[in-house]
Formats: structure tokens, sequence, C-alpha cells
């Protein structure tokens, strides 16, 4: 027995090797390294004057740093809601509407998870084009179904700006959702719909008292991958709006916001590798503390509704 | 167990062999020639920078350029990551001022003055943007200006001529707004062009050209004196006249308006030349410097250092790369990139001859006017937040009707505490 136990553990670390040694070098390592760094100042790339906590207190009591900091943060939590609304309630839906077979619910399914095999960067320059004012599609639909008074710059107006770039994200990343919910629905037992369904439920109550509890836990899953991916996202924000987050940095978020500060030039933003490294740490540790209250809420939730 | 190592073996085998014989071949291949990778952030110049180097190489036939820019956006960040790892490109084209200074600050550019003994003859203020201490680290090589671009046909069909002055000038623009004509190609999403176009170009008549720029240096002036708010309240002269949705245009998309025929005028910079010309032909583009306060003003024209060229002190071959320096600074190069990349001027001591009429043009202002830079490119961009992104914004806010002009000059100022 214990030397099938022993075997079976020298198998496990065979397994589990690899990928430790791959994770650590190439996530763990750097993550540890930016940290350094963020205890550090000074020219060029590798900073070099150790100077402690000093990063962190001048991102935090200088305007010229924390204002832009706050502003990204703001602007990340508002592109999260959008998202997550988008995605999650969305998503659910259409989940629930093609978990139903019918005729061509097949199609939509795969239909619905297209644009996720698409570039987040591709995704951002089409979004552009067809929102540009000048010869965008979107102005000229609008104007012709006779709404032209609606039409605003959509990714120049900074009260728009954020949540055109949502949206774009949101479209993109809406078919994992759906395949995250249907998998879920489809796992659900028959005949628990079926006795359901005899009892006389509707589907609002079928949703509500069978779906929803049995997705639970899926929708703290799709809630956390877009918490995480939305705190770092970077690409489609560089794709539409530039790394400034323009107009006026109200679409920058932490994503733009590091790598600006990190790797331009003073003259286009920069901050220094060390403060850049400081700005990193500060959204490993926001999303970490996100991810740690999120598990816990739906943990909790989860626990509550099997009682 | 065993057949799992015999393969990893084997596999492992297969690659290292592979491998060798891969360095071999390319020891056979390139035993005499040497190739230099020069670096830009003008990816739109590939074709006619290899034909400037392939000139090189008929000379020095042993030593072949290859150029190899990187998309503007990602240039610095490129740049310095590529230096620090020690695999950075041999030349380097270097912004002026701020910026490649944080680049020789690595210590990782060659000092030239005593590779190219020349260089103490090209004009001193070209020479400032990429010197400390009487140390020069890059080749002062392309200069450009700012001024207007408009369309012949759209000037000629309302009778207008070039304006020289601000009020010839908005006579001119509201002529063709009331003709129906999208006056000027300009948007406001990317700030800039706003910036260093608009303000240091057009604005520069206003605040008081290189004289200012100096005072403001010497914190002897602030942006909010009364001059710089002027030139605030000139480029808000310009907001009616853009397109309609303005905020949203890109600077790609103005150059499109613009170089397809479909704005009468486009506040550009000289490099825009060869973009034009790509877009639908220069016969019906003309240019005009930027229009002075009143008659008989001089001009205050923003000849603006724009790249030198560095060598990298790390290069694997230092010799051929002095070499290809010592050439970059000759008149022979000179006059190869100005007909190459018409726009862009040489700061080469020696007589040229421009082929591009528009570039004519641009260099026929010259001689009467004095010459400046971007407002606050020098010493006032050196920390965050710059200068250079706090006018961008300024101007991008002011524009957006959030900023008055006397309020953008404080924002400007403002965010330049740092600096004062």
């Amino acid at each position: 027995m214990l030397e099938a136990r022993r075997k079976h553990a020298k198998f496990l670390f065979l397994f589990i090797f690899p990928a430790f040694i791959v994770y650590t070098v190439f996530m763990l390592l750097p993550i540890l390294n930016s940290m350094k760094y963020s205890l550090y100042t000074g020219e060029g790339l590798i900073p070099n004057e150790f100077v402690g906590l000093d990063n962190y207190i001048r991102l935090f009591t200088e305007e010229r740093y924390y204002v832009k900091f706050w502003n990204a943060f703001q602007n990340n939590i508002q592109f999260f809601i959008i998202v997550t609304v988008v995605q999650n309630v969305l998503g659910f839906f259409m989940a629930v509407l093609i978990s139903r077979t019918f005729k061509g619910s097949g199609f939509i399914r795969k239909l619905s998870f297209l644009p996720t095999t698409l570039s987040v960067l591709v995704v951002g320059y089409i979004f552009k084009l067809i929102l540009n004012p000048y010869y965008g599609v979107f102005d000229k639909f609008i104007e012709m179904i006779g709404l032209e008074q609606l039409i605003i710059p959509w990714l120049g107006d900074p009260r728009s700006a954020i949540y055109v770039v949502a949206i774009a994200v949101s479209w993109q990343f809406f078919g994992e959702s759906v395949l995250f919910y249907t998998s879920g629905i489809d796992g659900i037992s028959d005949s628990i719909i079926e006795a359901a369904q005899i009892d006389g439920a509707n589907i609002w109550q079928e949703i509500y008292h069978i779906i929803l509890p049995s997705v639970l836990p899926i929708v703290g899953i799709v809630t956390i991958l877009i918490f995480i991916g939305d705190f770092t996202q970077f690409d489609i924000i560089f794709a539409m709006t530039g790394t400034r987050g323009d107009p006026n940095y109200s679409t920058d978020l932490f994503g733009s916001l590091f790598y600006r500060t990190a790797f331009s030039s003073p003259e286009r933003g920069g901050w220094g590798t060390g403060m850049g490294a400081t700005v990193a740490t500060m959204m490993f540790i926001i999303v970490t503390i996100g991810v740690g209250v999120f598990l816990t809420f739906f943990t909790k939730k989860k626990e509550e509704l099997e009682k | 167990m065993k057949k799992l190592l015999l393969a990893v073996l084997l596999v492992a085998m297969t690659a290292g062999l592979a491998f060798a014989s891969g360095s071999q071949e390319a020891a056979d291949g390139g035993s005499d020639k040497v190739k230099l990778v020069f670096t830009s952030w003008r990816t739109e110049d590939i074709e006619r920078m290899n034909r400037i180097n392939d000139a090189f190489t008929k000379e020095y036939p042993n030593i072949e350029v290859d150029f190899q820019p990187v998309k503007d956006t990602e240039y610095d960040a490129q740049l310095q990551q590529s230096l620090a790892a020690g695999v950075g490109a041999d030349i380097i084209f270097l912004r002026s001022y701020d910026s490649g200074y944080q680049i020789y600050q690595t210590g990782s550019l060659q000092e030239l003055n005593s590779v190219i003994p020349g260089l103490s003859g090209f004009p001193s203020a070209a020479i400032a943007a990429w010197a400390t201490d009487g140390k020069s680290y890059a080749v002062p090589s392309v200069g450009v200006v700012h001024g207007v671009y408009y369309r012949k046909s759209i000037f000629k069909k309302y009778g207008i001529s070039v304006p020289e002055t601000w009020d010839d000038f908005m006579a001119a623009c509201e002529t063709l707004k009331d003709g129906g004509e999208t006056v000027f190609a300009q948007g406001t999403k990317d700030n800039w062009m706003l910036y260093e176009v608009m303000y240091s170009g057009l604005g520069a008549n206003f605040y008081g050209g290189e004289e200012a720029r100096q005072a403001l240096i010497a914190k002897d002036a602030r942006m909010t004196d009364a001059n710089f708010v002027e030139a605030f309240e000139r480029m808000e002269d310009l907001q009616p006249y853009f397109p309609e949705r303005f905020e949203g245009i890109d600077y790609v998309t103005m150059q499109q308006i613009f170089g397809t025929g479909n704005a009468a005028m486009f506040m550009g910079g000289s490099w825009e030349i060869g973009i034009f010309e790509d877009l639908g032909g220069l016969e019906d583009v003309g240019y005009f410097a930027p229009p002075v306060a009143k008659k008989g003003d001089t001009l205050q024209y923003c000849f603006h250092v724009d790249a030198g060229i560095g060598m990298n002190k790390n290069s694997k071959y230092p010799e051929e790369a002095k070499t290809y320096m010592k050439w970059v600074a000759s008149p022979a190069y000179a006059q190869l990139m100005m007909d190459e990349l018409p726009g862009f001027f040489s700061y080469t001591p020696g007589s040229y001859t421009l082929s591009n009429d528009l570039a004519k043009q641009m260099q026929s202002y010259v001689a009467d006017s004095v010459p400046t830079v971007r407002t606050v490119w020098e010493k006032l961009s050196a920390q965050a937040p710059s200068g250079n992104q706090l006018l961008g914004e300024a101007v991008q806010k002011m524009y957006a009707d959030e900023l008055t002009p006397a309020q953008a000059a404080k924002y400007v100022d403002d965010g330049l505490s740092w600096y004062y």
C-alpha cells in the first residue's frame, strides 16, 4: 500500500514538475522581480538605487501620480461593471436560450463563440473602423434609420469612450461566458427539469429555482475571470484609444497606465521603471484582494443555497 | 521509463545536431559580410531607407545595413529593453532632447566627437539637441517644419490666395466654411498633433517663438503669461472650422481626409509629404508657413530637430558602425536622404538641391524667419508630467470646451510645477 502511494507520488511529481518549472521561471520570478524593482529608482530600464517604500509613498501622496492612478482605478471599476453586466447577464440568458433544443440552436452556439477566436487587437481595430466618425459604417447606419441627432464622436467623447471599449471587449468574450453557462446548464439532470415542468413551473421559476442555483459556481468563475481580465486589460485600450487612454485618460485602465508609466519615455508619460513596477505591484495586490473577495462571496452564496 | 529517457535523449541530440549545422551554415555564408542593424520609429520609410542604405553598401561592399523600424508608439520601450538586454540595434534613431538623453543616460551610446570630427561644423542648435557637457551622442540628422497644407483646386474655386496674416487665414476659413467645404481635416482624438504641430507651429508667431521658449526654459516666463495664453486663444479660433465630430477623428483619418482631397487644409508637418504623395498625388497640394499676426511681422518658424542618429556603444561591429556613422554625417547621405524622404531636412553642412516642390516651398521660408523648436520639448519634458503631455492634454481639453484658453495655459503651468 505504502509502496503504491509512493509510486503514485513519484508519478504526480513527474506531471507537476515541468509545469512548476515553467510557472516559476515565467510567472513567479518575474512577479517577484518586478516587486523588487518597485523598491528601487534610477535611470534606464533597470533601476539601481534602493529607496525602500518611497515609490509607494510617492504614488499615493504626489498629485501627478495619484490622480492618474485613482483615475485608472475608477475607470477599471466602471469597465468591469459594464463588462460583467453584458457578459454575465446577457451570456446567461443566451445560454438558457440555446441550451433548449430548437432549429438552429447549434448554429447559434457556434456563432456566439466565433468572436472569441479573434485577436483582441483585431477586434479593437475593427471597432475603431466601424465607429470612425468620418467613414465608419455605424454612424451611416444610425443616419439611415433616422436617428442622426443621436450620433456623437463615440471614441472621442469621454462620456461614451469607456462604454464603447467595454462593449467591444464584451462582444468578443461573450461567447466564452455562453460556453461556460451552457455547459453548466447542460450538466443539470434532465429529470430535475422535467420534474419541475410537471409541477407546473414556468420559465422564470425554472431559471430562479433550478438553473441559477446549479450554475452559481459558474457565475463565480466567469465573474472572477472577467475581473482578472479587466484589471489587467491592455490590448483593447492600446488598439482603440492608445496608451494614454484617450480622450484625456477617460479610458485609461491599469493595463495602459502600467504600460505607459513603465515603458514610455518621460515626455510621453513615463514615470521610470521603478514607479512602473510600483504600479504593477499595486495592480497585483488589487487583483489578488478582488479575487479573494469574490471567492469568499461565491463560496458563501453556494453554501447558503446548498443548505 | 527507460524508453522515455531514450526518446528525450534522442530528441535532444537531433536538436543539437540541427543547431550545430545551422550555425555552421551561417558562418560559411556570412564570413566576410557584416550586417549592421539600424532601428527607427519610421515604419513607413522601409523602402526608402533601403534604397539609401544600398548606396552605402555600394561604397562599402562588406557592410550591409538592415533597416528594422519599430512602430512609433512602441519604439521607446523596445529600444530601452533591447539595449538593456544587450541585443540592441547597432545604429539607432534618437528623438531630440529629453528622450534621446534618457537613452544616453543608460550608458549605451557611443560618444561621437572623436569619431566624426566634422560634427563641429553642424549648426550648434541642432548639435545641442543631442549633446551634454560638450559630448555629442547623435548626428543631427533630420529636421522637420510645421505649417499648413492646402488644396490648390479648392482655394482656386473660391479665389483665395495664400494667407499671410492670421486675419487673411481666418477670412479664408470663413469663405470655405460658407461654401460648404470641410475647412480643416483636423481631429482631436490623438492629442500630440494639437501641441506639436498646431501650438508649436502656428502658435509660435503669437507667443513669440524662440525668445519666449528660451525665457520659459530659463524660468523667466510662465505658460500663464499673456503671450502664451494668446497663442491658446488663436488655436481656439480654429475650432469652428474642424469637421463634424472632430473629437473622434484620429491622426490616420485626418491624413486620409486631406490626402484624398476631402478637406481644404491640413495643419501638418513636413514629414507628411510622402504620405500625401501615396494617398493621391501632390499636384493639387500646396503649402504655406504659419500665418503671422500682422503684415511685416517676422515669421517664427518651428523647424524642429526631430531625429538624430546614434551608435550603440556595445555594437558587435564597432569599426563598421563607425564607418556608417561617418557616412551618415556626410553631404552625400544628406542629399540622398532629402531626395528619398522629401520634407525631412538635413543639418549636414553643404549645399543641396531639393527635388520636391513642397519641400522647396517649406525651405523657402527659412531665410526670412527666426527658427525655433517645439515649445516645451527641451528640459520641460524631462519629468512626469511632461510639458509635452500637458500641452497636448490642455489643447485637447480646450477643443472639447472643457477649458478656456486661460485655463488651458494654467493647466500646463500647474502641471509643470516640478520644474519651477
